[in-house]
């Protein structure tokens, strides 16, 4: 999403969780997928609604939808990384115990299910090598497949290793089988291990097992995931496809081994390049259309329909044409119309459609002169949404409405799925052939914490709902706001009488929250985003507290510009107002009321605060993201407390290159932080709680060895008697289980506050679920937490409610939010500057939540 | 089950190995057609030996054909499909699968199935005939059904009864005598299709390749022309058929009098097509296993012709719509500053969309017109069904209602689509 539709956003009172949507997954695939850093990538084929399970990060750019698991299991493999990083043990006070006790308990099912075997049941792992050798991987299949040892047994086989959950008869079995050509190969099966259940590469075998189930239900594996295309949902209006399908995984939880299984669904777009080019080409008009067509179009990821594969659009050819001929491998020269005709049966239309150029992604080991691929726009589906279509908030709607699923809707889904398993005669064999039999769904008993009071000036309210508790407070005066004396207002002629009405508006509400609004400087400018960004390099002087534009349209160029400017450039808080928003007829007071608070936080005030029964407690949130523009930037986002109340922030956001980088500029923040809570409270902070978002799979080691450390020391370092205490915890949003409580006969979301802290967490971790936001209308997904390191010794109760009381402390939202507060602000700061700023804010806004 | 005839289909990745007497390639590249330029053959020195093992040939002169060998006999089968616009098509021996999924893009087959006696390699390979995405968002005309069968050509299944074509490739030279024997009582007796293929290696072209019985060690024979010819004209003679003779892979210049390296036979039955009717009077005789099924979505289902009508139909409202839009920025907004002449240094100025014919152009200018009623935009199912992609979908207006009735907005009397006349995308344009 970007700026111009959160500009638009605020207008509209929308939980907070719904303006998520699209969020990280606005920007388009970066070509080669960097499995490293794949939270910060995005996933563009992929819808991530925080009610749609997300745990594609690939979208659809995995085009070879034949290539067995095996190769899929390098992702795996990073999930599994993590889970031998046993960061429980280290941590004395929750070895033994890590649960809570405190709060209701309430009876919740998961999307977990038992999976049963016999007690002594092992995995055999043998090595199979082939004299002569054989290049083809296929090949090699085939011939040890076609054996009569091996056939009627439950096997995995990826060309060189070979799982088998019976033992052969001897440790190495020598067979010889005659290729089609006569020639005799000879296959050498070694065994090399025997695996126990709770092995890791049992685990991955597992989940090979259940794609090879899923593919028998006739479903298709598009990324980790698996759709059905016999029932999808459309969306003509927006030329959408919605497969549904799961994403499914097995791994050990608390004890023992359980598959999980959520819901998803996958966009496919029914429209192909030539018809967006049309479309494009009627709207823009001729003169800048080809550099329009460019910009909309290089980078994206296309799936050809002859051939089920996927490319992504590296340039745009305008010289060739269909009718041109090109060089077939064997060197014969034909032209792209007889080629898809004889080769496809397929009939080219249009004959003046210019050429995509996708770059062909080399092999591995192959240091071959790269090539390229001309591929005709009418042959090519767009993948994906693109940002444009993240940011048009009718689509996603729409998106949201048709997939979106209460809890009642998901568990039948379930059950479906479930009970096809069961049922299917070829995915039952093959279940049973490995010795494994589906289980029970999983229930456990969660515990919802007591809601939390809300502290204004004059004035401590007990919400109706944590959700949002805009009305509770209506009357209250917010703790503390500065005055606004000088500031400007830029906007055109056209909005000069709304912005004048606006302004009355917000004199008065502003007035009544206790925030001192002046009168200010009104400058017209003319409606092009140069006029805007050149008024503001003319009126703004270093007395100005705040500049706001009322902007004509939500073109991303208007906000873009002055936010650069007014972040790095000239630093002075901004707030920028679609004119269309203050258009909105009854709507001016909840707006008014929503851009003053905005308005207060941005100018250095507080707006309420929750009691913290800790003195002298600083909590960071750090998120990390890709720079929308050069994507191997990481935009690394912090944002520390620096007074006891938690309600004053220091933020600040560097920019890297790569992932160990952000270890060392953690260092450089917390100094800055330290040095800040120093400045204000005469002494440092005796405990500190980071919490990190933006971890992808495979990157907790990383953390454990590089930025833990870098934090210790940077605390260490900022006093040379005693050190505050570090506890460092891990939050991610995407998780797989579900957690639904049965009410009233019917199943539905938890209550705000349920903490889930047994059997559907890690044995090697100190972790758990929190379920701090409201989902209306869909399934709410709770949030994980990982305690990596914790020097500060709270007990897991106290930790899971401060964590709880943190969800508070949002000043954009009058309510819970699903993370905490410094999370937010952290994803805040680093969306800002990754879709517009593209370089680090100035640190004299350092003090001001400027990016709200 | 009769013993086994493995039928040969080299492996597209398969290297050539100095046993398998007939070279083919490890190219991949495009089939050739027949009205492409002409397959060549030409002598080269091979050196390349997959493993040492076969010092005691060295430098043999081989023949290799360009395009593969294989490759010409899966696209003579297409070229007949294409000529004879068949529907039941099936393969008898089809090893990989490969000439099926040359096949299932042909537009006139409704049904195409596989037999074959190895059955882990239909398992293995049946995937690769599903449907591909691209399959859903663009269906096919006419629905088509794949089916892979394991089982054996000398057994009766009824389930291949009554088909238009039916291609055994490279498939009777692996048949020992007595499944040789039983071959055309059940294919041309049993299954009497209306035309039948049969391809076999020409044994009188193997002496141009080095030191040869025979091509491959599953061979049972190789037949000279006048071998196969003389059991062809018997068979056909026997089973009412009429056959023609021809083959792909020409012999290399001064060698033209051995014939082709394949050689092929086309039956076709004299009295025309097998009626449907006769077919269901026979006896249900399943025994062949059914391996592997997949249909393909396709226009005449239901749902994927509303998907595709209403889709045609957005996009076409969708295209009147931004045509009607009044164009702002020619009018309004400085000028001054904005760089006009982008995009001018790129040479030609695309042009695309639909091209018309005179007719179409003045069917549609005949039709009713859109137009704007406040801000909504309306456009008469009349005028949509004017353009040629959406009257070759739908043949009326009574039929379009009522298929997109419940997906697009329709005007009161519902003889119009109405949408409002702008939407959030137009502003992303403007400049």
């Amino acid at each position: 999403m970007s700026g111009r539709a959160r500009v638009k956003a605020r207008g509209i009172a929308r939980s907070p969780s719904a303006t998520e949507v699209g969020r990280t997954q606005a920007s388009p695939l970066p070509t080669s997928v960097d499995l490293s850093n794949n939270e910060a990538s995005s996933s563009n084929g992929f819808l991530g609604t925080s009610r749609i399970s997300t745990n594609d990060k690939y979208g659809i750019s995995s085009g070879d939808a034949g290539s067995t698991s095996m190769e899929r299991g390098v992702k795996n493999k990073q999930d599994f990384m993590d889970l031998s990083i046993c960061t429980r043990e280290k941590l004395a006070h929750v070895r033994d115990c890590k649960t809570g006790s405190s709060g209701i308990p309430v009876k919740l099912v998961t999307n977990l299910f038992n999976l049963d075997f016999p007690q002594d049941w092992q995995l055999y792992q043998y090595h199979v090598t082939y004299v002569p050798d054989l290049a083809s991987r296929r090949l090699r299949i085939a011939l040890l497949y076609s054996h009569s040892e091996l056939s009627n047994k439950a096997k995995a086989f990826d060309g060189a290793i070979l799982f088998l959950s019976q033992k052969l008869e001897e440790k190495i079995t020598e067979l010889s089988s005659e290729t089609q050509r006569g020639e005799t190969i000879k296959m050498t099966i070694t065994l090399k291990r025997e695996l126990p259940s709770s092995s890791p590469v049992c685990i991955q075998v597992f989940n090979i097992i259940f794609r090879k189930i899923l593919k028998k239900l006739s479903m298709y594996q598009i990324g980790r995931n698996f759709y059905n295309p016999s029932e999808p949902v459309e969306i003509p209006q927006h030329k959408l496809s919605l497969w549904p399908g799961f994403a499914i995984s097995v791994s050990y939880f608390e004890s023992k081994l359980l598959f999980s299984a959520d819901v998803s669904y996958k966009v496919l777009r029914n429209e192909t390049v030539l018809e967006f080019m049309t479309a494009l080409c009627r709207r823009t008009g001729l003169t800048c259309f080809t550099q329009t067509c460019e910009k909309q179009l290089i980078g994206l990821i296309v799936l050809t329909r002859y051939n089920n594969r996927t490319y992504s659009i590296d340039d745009i050819d305008w010289s060739v044409k269909p009718t041109h001929t090109f060089q077939k491998r064997d060197g014969t020269e034909i032209t792209y119309v007889d080629y898809y005709k004889q080769q496809y049966d397929i009939t080219v239309s249009d004959l003046n459609q210019p050429m995509l150029v996708s770059l062909l992604k080399r092999k591995r080991n192959d240091n071959s002169e790269a090539r390229l691929a001309h591929l005709i726009p009418e042959l090519c589906f767009l993948t994906g949404l693109t940002d444009q279509a993240t940011s048009d908030f009718q689509l996603m709607k729409a998106v949201a409405e048709k997939t979106r699923l209460p809890p009642s809707g998901r568990q039948q889904r379930l059950a479906r799925l479930v009970d096809n398993i069961q049922r299917n005669t070829n995915a039952r064999f093959e279940l049973e052939t490995w010795g494994l039999h589906f289980g029970s769904q999983i229930s456990l008993t969660g515990r919802v914490v007591p809601s939390e009071k809300i502290l204004m000036q004059d004035h401590i309210c007990q919400p109706v709902s944590a959700a949002d508790w805009s009305k509770d407070v209506r009357t209250c005066k917010i703790l503390n706001a500065r005055s606004l004396n000088t500031w400007l207002i830029l906007c055109s002629d056209r909005t000069e009488y709304v912005a004048e009405s606006f302004l009355n508006c917000l004199r008065r509400v502003a007035g009544s929250m206790g925030f001192n609004v002046d009168y200010p400087k009104i400058i017209k400018v003319q409606e092009n985003p140069a006029a805007f960004v050149r008024a503001v390099q003319q009126y703004v002087d270093p007395d100005v507290q705040l500049v706001m534009c009322i902007l004509p349209s939500n073109q991303k160029t208007y906000y873009d510009s002055i936010k650069k400017y007014l972040s790095s450039d000239c630093p002075v808080p901004s707030q920028c107002v679609l004119a269309r928003t203050l258009n909105k007829q009854g709507m001016m007071m909840s707006i008014a009321t929503k851009i003053a608070m905005q308005m207060t936080c941005k100018l250095g005030g507080e707006l309420w605060a929750v009691e913290i029964p800790l003195k002298s407690l600083m909590v960071v949130g750090i998120d990390v993201c890709k720079d929308a523009l050069s994507k191997d930037v990481m935009v690394v986002g912090c944002v520390a407390s620096v007074n006891p109340g938690i309600t004053r922030w220091f933020s600040r956001c560097i920019l890297q290159r790569t992932m160990t980088d952000v270890a060392d500029c953690l260092k450089v923040f917390m100094t800055g932080a330290l040095n800040k809570w120093y400045k204000y409270n005469h002494d440092l902070p005796a405990r500190i709680i980071v919490y990190r978002a933006g971890v992808g799979d495979g990157q907790l080691k990383t953390l454990v060895d590089y930025e833990v450390p870098q934090l210790l020391s940077s605390v260490a370092e900022s006093s040379s008697n005693t050190s505050s205490r570090l506890s460092v915890i891990v939050v991610r949003k995407k998780c797989m289980p579900r957690f639904f409580t049965e009410m009233n006969r019917t199943v539905q979301n938890p209550p705000i506050g349920t903490v889930v802290d047994s059997e559907a967490t890690r044995n090697e971790w100190y972790d758990f679920y929190l379920i701090s936001q409201v989902a209306c209308r869909g399934t709410v997904s709770p949030t994980y937490y990982n305690v990596i390191y914790d020097d500060n010794g709270l007990k897991p109760d106290h930790m899971q409610r401060l964590t709880f009381k943190l969800c508070h402390l949002y000043y954009n939202w009058p309510g819970i939010v699903s993370v905490p507060a410094p999370c937010q602000y952290a994803h805040k700061l680093t969306f800002l500057v990754a879709q517009s700023i593209h370089k680090e804010p100035s640190l004299e806004l350092a003090n001001h939540l400027f990016y709200l | 089950m009769a013993s086994g005839h493995t039928p040969q289909r080299p492996l597209p990745d398969a290297k050539p190995t100095p046993r398998s007497r007939e070279p083919r390639g490890t190219e991949l590249g495009a089939p050739w057609d027949s009205r492409g330029p002409r397959p060549t053959v030409r002598a080269h020195e091979c050196s390349s030996v997959v493993d040492g093992n076969f010092e005691e040939v060295p430098r043999e002169t081989a023949i290799q054909f360009k395009p593969p060998l294989y490759r010409q006999r899966y696209q003579f089968v297409k070229n007949l499909v294409d000529q004879h616009e068949p529907k039941k098509v099936a393969d008898l021996g089809c090893g990989d699968t490969s000439l099926l999924r040359l096949l299932k893009v042909n537009p006139c087959i409704e049904l195409l199935v596989g037999v074959d006696i190895n059955e882990d390699k239909l398992r293995w390979r049946g995937d690769s005939l599903a449907p591909f995405m691209g399959d859903f968002l663009k269906p096919r005309d006419l629905n088509l059904t794949i089916i892979l069968y394991h089982g054996s050509v000398v057994e009766r299944d009824s389930r291949l009864l009554g088909f238009d074509l039916i291609t055994c490739i490279e498939l009777i030279e692996h048949l020992d005598s007595g499944d040789l024997a039983r071959f055309p009582e059940v294919v041309f007796g049993y299954l009497s299709p209306s035309m039948i293929v049969i391809s076999t290696p020409n044994s009188e072209f193997n002496p141009l390749f080095p030191s040869v019985t025979l091509r491959d060690s599953d061979h049972k024979f190789e037949w000279t022309r006048m071998e196969f010819q003389t059991w062809a004209l018997y068979v056909a003679n026997r089973y009412d058929y009429s056959v023609e003779f021809t083959g792909v892979g020409e012999p290399p210049a001064g060698a033209e009098n051995v014939g082709y390296c394949t050689q092929i036979g086309i039956f076709q039955k004299n009295g025309g097509r097998a009626t449907e009717a006769c077919v269901s009077e026979q006896h249900d005789q399943h025994v062949y296993k059914a391996v592997f099924t997949t249909s393909y979505p396709s226009l005449q289902q239901e749902r994927f012709f509303k998907l595709v009508l209403v889709n045609e139909v957005s996009q076409q409202v969708e295209s009147l719509r931004v045509s009607h839009l009044p164009r702002r920025k020619e009018q309004d907004g400085e000028q001054g500053d904005k760089p006009k002449d982008i995009g001018g240094s790129k040479a030609p100025v695309p042009c695309f969309g639909p091209v018309f014919t005179e007719v179409e152009k003045a069917k549609i200018e005949n039709s009713p017109k859109p137009f704007c009623v406040g801000d909504k935009f309306f456009v008469p199912l009349q005028r949509l069904l004017a353009y040629p992609r959406l009257n070759r979908l739908c043949a009326n207006e009574e039929m379009m209602r009522s298929v997109i009735a419940d997906s697009i907005p329709l005007s009161s009397d519902g003889s119009a689509v109405v949408t409002d006349l702008c939407n959030y995308f137009d502003e992303q344009f403007e400049f």
